[in-house]
């Protein structure tokens, strides 16, 4: 069942903050984080989070097009790797 | 067998008895393995390939162009390997790398080394990489500024970690306003 409208998008507090001292720092930093539950704001665009899955806390580069999605979304706890002969990557 | 061959595929069970045969493709796109001109076995033997319908199944031909004639042919080839020269993979885009290509790289930081590129993880969230020692850094200009294919070295500029676990039990925030 979806969330309710009325709540609003979840997000842990903390990291509101954190992001907000990132950005005032304009360093070139990765914020460990262990809350893959919050909800990716619009406050996080071009921020660079370390999302733990459990193991390891995997970069991930917010963008626009992740707002509204989790922040576990983009670090899965499973990974096959795979074999990727021809898979290509671009650089953020 | 030469070092620059990447594994592309598997040669599966044969389907029918007329010399088709289900191969398992590694390719990000499985269509892509048509194009790909002179796949090559673990003997040398050159290969081209077909799709024959969308289940993975496939004509291969040798490089006479004579198709494997019936089910026993078929059979002689299951379990082979498909490999291609990394020559043969087309041109990436601007600012775009295969994995093929940054996995073995040296990761240096100035003139200390950090090991070298073990992963590249890629989920949707922008590509990092991953050295050896478990170390993650993001694919980026600013952690990853320069690349050198030819001498097979990535400068790292390794980016400051910050816990975002300070200020933790204030409790989960609720911003204000419904969901967008």
């Amino acid at each position: 069942m979806a969330r309710s409208v009325w709540k609003g998008p979840f997000v842990d507090g903390y990291l509101l903050n954190k992001a907000e001292a990132s950005r005032a720092s304009g360093r070139n930093e990765v914020i460990k984080i262990w809350s893959r539950r919050s909800t990716i704001l619009p406050q996080f665009v071009g921020l660079t989070f370390g999302v733990y899955n459990g193991q390891k806390f995997l970069p991930v580069q917010v963008t626009e097009n992740m707002v509204g999605h989790k922040f576990g979304e983009f670090s899965p706890t499973r990974t096959f790797h795979g074999h990727g002969a021809d898979k290509k990557s671009k650089r953020g | 067998m030469r070092a620059d061959l990447i594994l592309i595929g598997v040669v599966g069970r044969p389907h029918g008895v007329r010399g088709l045969v289900h191969v398992h493709s590694y390719a990000d796109d499985a269509a892509a393995l048509e194009t790909y001109k002179g796949l090559l076995d673990e003997k040398g033997r050159e290969w081209s390939l077909r799709w024959r319908g969308s289940d993975g199944v496939a004509e291969l031909r040798d490089a006479q162009g004579t198709p494997l004639s019936d089910r026993t042919a078929a059979q002689a080839l299951v379990n082979t390997r498909l490999y291609v020269p990394r020559d043969v993979l087309p041109e990436p885009e601007e600012e775009e790398f295969y994995h093929t290509d940054l996995i073995g790289m040296e990761a240096r930081e100035g003139a200390c080394s950090l090991g070298q590129v073990v992963m590249v993880h890629d989920y949707g969230g922008g590509a990092s990489l991953e050295l050896t020692g478990g170390v993650l850094v993001p694919f980026t200009r600013a952690c990853v500024p320069e690349i050198d294919p030819k001498g097979r070295v990535v400068t790292i500029v390794r980016p400051v970690e910050v816990s975002g676990e300070e200020g933790r039990g204030v409790g989960a925030a609720k911003v204000a306003g419904p969901a967008a």
